[in-house]
């Protein structure tokens, strides 16, 4: 296994695809922040709820480009024909998965940990040029940064299971974008009042729940934690299984 | 012959000796719904051999190397290597290299970290990479990206890569596309040197005038089903070439 992670890590690094994706979610990042933190009118950027949301942009572009680097690292070899190689070589397919799984887990972990700092540092300097006091406490800067780790890492792991199960990847990278920027948002908004309140259950409020965001309204994040290790759990389980038995064109 | 059993008295399989076949394909079948792609196939491979593999396109070779190389399942029938399942071999690196396509590379990786990551997940220690790169003449450009290759040169990669194991079977597809007169003549004597040494080569092929002059043994099919193997010099006996046979096994005109 140790093996397979090492050979699925230097896959990895061995192609500019990681450091575009990292560079393409740095630079959202600043602009997220940038564009709420001076955009938003001063009275509504004054209360906690909205301060974590502005700052809480560092969670949600890294849990979505951790997924889409998750997703490409099984799609890419499906789409040039890697993926027959590295069968012939392990032809034990559930461990090529778990250790594309590992990596993306780790790989995740620093978009997540970069995304969520440069969120926190550009959001409290954008607030304090505008003069406006800031309502968080370190507690929240912690959260913020660590539960924006942790969110991308695990979406990393469904990013993976989303792209063994789906396998071409175009459509598997828009609909994993589709899913975190335009369903969950219906699923959890006002179209949605007669689905109750599963919109917080959905994996993309759980990773938001991780990072401490919109408290009393989703999950608390220890319990966001659980639900999201699961979603992860059950996406590469079930990606994991749908490789093994389908053939390779 | 007397059984032999382990310590708890179990009985323990034989040794796959040198007399065992290499492959063994026994009533291998592959249908995609209507289609039947592979249809009722049996043959088998010895060691020290180089066998054509030879049919139409659209016979189903490739099917049939794939279902070979465990990367698609049999309808019905099996097919295997070196008295197992593809899937079950322990470490198939060691005893199995394969080349299926040419272009199954990623574009922007370099030759040389292609074979490095095949080496790392099969153990294959970095110093054989370096090998393989001067075996097959790419070692000058094993620092550029794959998409600056020609189609020789990624033949070339994809030969270095099922050579990183050291293997003693070789299941080439096509291997003779896109290679320039001395890449096919070196690809010919390093295949007859490949099988000299006890090895074996299946490789496929519809280009027959290559074929004749690598080959020792044939199998031919057409459309799925198997229409004539065996020996090149008892198939081409009274003066018939491999193309008069080829024409009217698989219905072409000559």
């Amino acid at each position: 296994m140790k093996a397979l992670f090492r050979a699925e890590l230097l896959k990895q690094r061995s192609t500019r695809t990681g450091l575009g994706l990292f560079a393409a979610m740095l630079g959202l990042v600043v602009l997220a922040v940038l564009l709420h933190g001076f955009g938003l009118a001063a009275e509504d950027l004054g209360g906690t709820h909205v301060q974590l949301m502005v700052l809480g942009r560092g969670e949600f572009l890294a849990a979505l480009f951790a997924a889409l680097l998750g997703a490409m690292s099984i799609t890419a070899e499906i789409r040039h024909g890697t993926i027959r190689a590295t069968f012939l070589i392990t032809p034990r397919r559930g461990r090529v998965v778990a250790a594309k799984v590992l990596v993306s887990i780790l790989v995740g972990t620093g978009f997540g940990l970069v995304a969520g700092a440069v969120a926190v540092a550009a959001g409290t300097a954008a607030l304090r040029a505008r003069g406006i006091d800031l309502q968080l406490d370190e507690g929240d800067y912690v959260l913020l940064v660590v539960g924006a780790a942790g969110a991308a890492a695990l979406w990393a792991a469904i990013g993976v299971g989303v792209g063994a199960l789906a396998r071409n990847q175009v459509p598997t990278l828009i609909g994993i974008c589709a899913w975190l920027l335009f369903v969950e948002g219906l699923l959890a908004g006002d179209v949605a009042d007669n689905l109750g309140d599963i919109g917080r259950l959905l994996p993309g409020a759980a990773a938001a729940a991780v990072s401490g965001q919109d408290p009393g309204t989703l999950l608390v994040p220890a319990v966001g934690l659980v639900l999201l290790v699961l979603y992860a759990a059950a996406a590469a389980l079930a990606g994991a299984l749908a490789l093994s038995r389908r053939d390779v064109g | 012959m007397s059984e032999r059993v382990d310590e708890r008295g179990i009985p323990v399989p034989p040794r796959v000796g040198a007399r065992d076949p290499v492959v063994t394909v026994v009533s291998l079948t592959k249908r995609y719904g209507d289609l039947v792609a592979v249809d009722d196939l049996t043959f088998s491979l010895h060691a020290g051999t180089v066998t054509g593999f030879l049919g139409p396109n659209g016979a189903g070779k490739t099917t049939t190397l794939r279902l070979l190389l465990g990367l698609a399942e049999p309808t019905a029938g099996e097919a295997l290597v070196f008295g197992r399942r593809y899937r079950e071999l322990d470490d198939p690196a060691r005893l199995v290299g394969a080349v299926l396509e040419s272009s199954d590379f990623h574009p922007g990786r370099s030759g040389r970290d292609h074979l490095r990551a095949l080496a790392l997940a099969a153990q294959i220690p970095p110093g054989r990479v370096e090998e393989v790169l001067a075996l097959v003449e790419l070692g000058a450009a094993a620092d550029r990206r794959v998409k600056t290759y020609s189609l020789g040169m990624r033949q070339r990669l994809g030969l270095a890569a099922a050579l990183l194991g050291d293997p003693e079977l070789l299941v080439l597809d096509e291997p003779a596309n896109g290679l320039d007169p001395a890449g096919v003549h070196w690809l010919r004597r390093f295949l007859r040197w490949f099988a000299e040494h006890g090895r074996t080569v299946l490789v496929s092929s519809h280009m027959l005038a290559e074929a004749t002059q690598t080959v020792d043994q044939v199998v031919i099919i057409d459309r799925g089903r198997q229409v004539a193997s065996g020996r090149l010099d008892e198939l081409t006996e009274r003066g018939r070439t491999l193309e008069d046979v080829f024409l009217e096994l698989t219905g072409g005109t000559a």
